[in-house]
């Protein structure tokens, strides 16, 4: 599994596109049905499975988990979130936080994690 | 040779940003500071003041400009910092209304580089939180996201401030730096 990381609109999709072999139209949402997750060759916005399975009361880290062991060739996109203000709203810092949470796990089963500033990747592990 | 310096606030990227042109030695060179900050309200003051105070004694000269910085006239081969992307971005979105400005101020860029020896520009990353916020700030952290990518891609370096630390992105750390 490859984890690509970095804030919103920092290139990591386009990235993804150009380092992996697949097209735009393989990439799944994170919002998408799991039983298409559990065969994308890719998923981006994972944040937003991570804020589903939050809202629904289950454990992102888990459930995040139950998609690696189907599909452990995915390369997952997921934004950097954790770096503003801690929101006001509790159910906004649970999802927060189970974003952060769930990143740690993908950056630690991932043979590669990749981020992106502005465009420029960064190799945080293993090789491209 | 076009410097671009991104990182998040208060992270020390005007400092650098300010090394980097001041060590930049080619004799005689005049030296710009590009302000794009409007200066609304005391926050705002006390930026602007704060910026002076580290630019003293560094023989810059300020041209303060909020959008359209393709209309700025520098003589050749000047040194210029221009401080910062992200002012400029909102100026140009909510000001001037300009919906997608990043072609706009890319051009602005060019239009700069080719009076300068050397070009430093501060930008800043806005899209690393979880919180969402108003259409419009939405559309904003977009169109910051977009014209960074960009302004990377014409950078010959790109250095990421982090508490003061520069971590280099792209090309050769400024000798200053090492």
């Amino acid at each position: 599994m490859t984890f690509i990381t970095g804030g919103a609109y920092q290139g990591k999709t386009e990235f993804a596109i150009n380092n992996f072999e697949f097209f735009e139209r393989e990439i799944a949402d994170g919002s998408a049905e799991i039983e298409i997750l559990l065969s994308a060759k890719c998923i981006r916005n994972f944040e937003n499975f991570v804020y589903a399975v939050t809202e629904s009361g289950r454990n992102a880290v888990t459930a995040a988990e139950a998609i690696l062991s189907q599909n452990p060739d995915v390369v997952i996109i997921m934004n950097e979130v954790g770096g503003g203000i801690i929101p006001l709203e509790r159910s906004e810092r649970k999802k927060r936080e189970a974003a952060g949470q769930t990143g740690c796990m993908l950056a630690e089963k991932a043979e590669t994690v990749v981020r992106l500033v502005c465009g420029i990747p960064t190799v945080l592990k293993g090789k491209l | 040779m076009f410097v671009l310096i991104t990182g998040g606030c208060k992270n020390g990227k005007s400092r650098i940003a300010e090394k980097i042109l001041t060590a930049y030695d080619v004799p005689n060179m005049p030296r710009f500071y590009v302000a794009t900050m409007e200066p609304f309200g005391s926050e705002a003051a006390e930026a602007i003041a704060r910026h002076r105070k580290i630019r003293e004694g560094k023989n810059f000269t300020t041209i303060e400009k909020y959008t359209d910085i393709s209309e700025i006239k520098l003589p050749q081969d000047s040194g210029v910092l221009l401080e910062c992307i992200c002012n400029l971005c909102a100026n140009e979105m909510f000001s001037a209304n300009e919906k997608s400005p990043v072609p706009k101020i890319i051009r602005g860029i060019e239009t700069l580089i080719n009076y300068t020896e050397i070009f430093v520009a501060v930008t800043n990353q806005v899209g690393s939180d979880g919180v969402k916020y108003s259409p419009e700030t939405m559309a904003y952290i977009k169109q910051m996201g977009l014209l960074n990518n960009r302004l990377a891609e014409l950078a010959d370096v790109v250095i990421e401030a982090v508490f003061g630390i520069p971590v280099l992105l792209k090309g050769d750390l400024p000798k200053c730096l090492c």
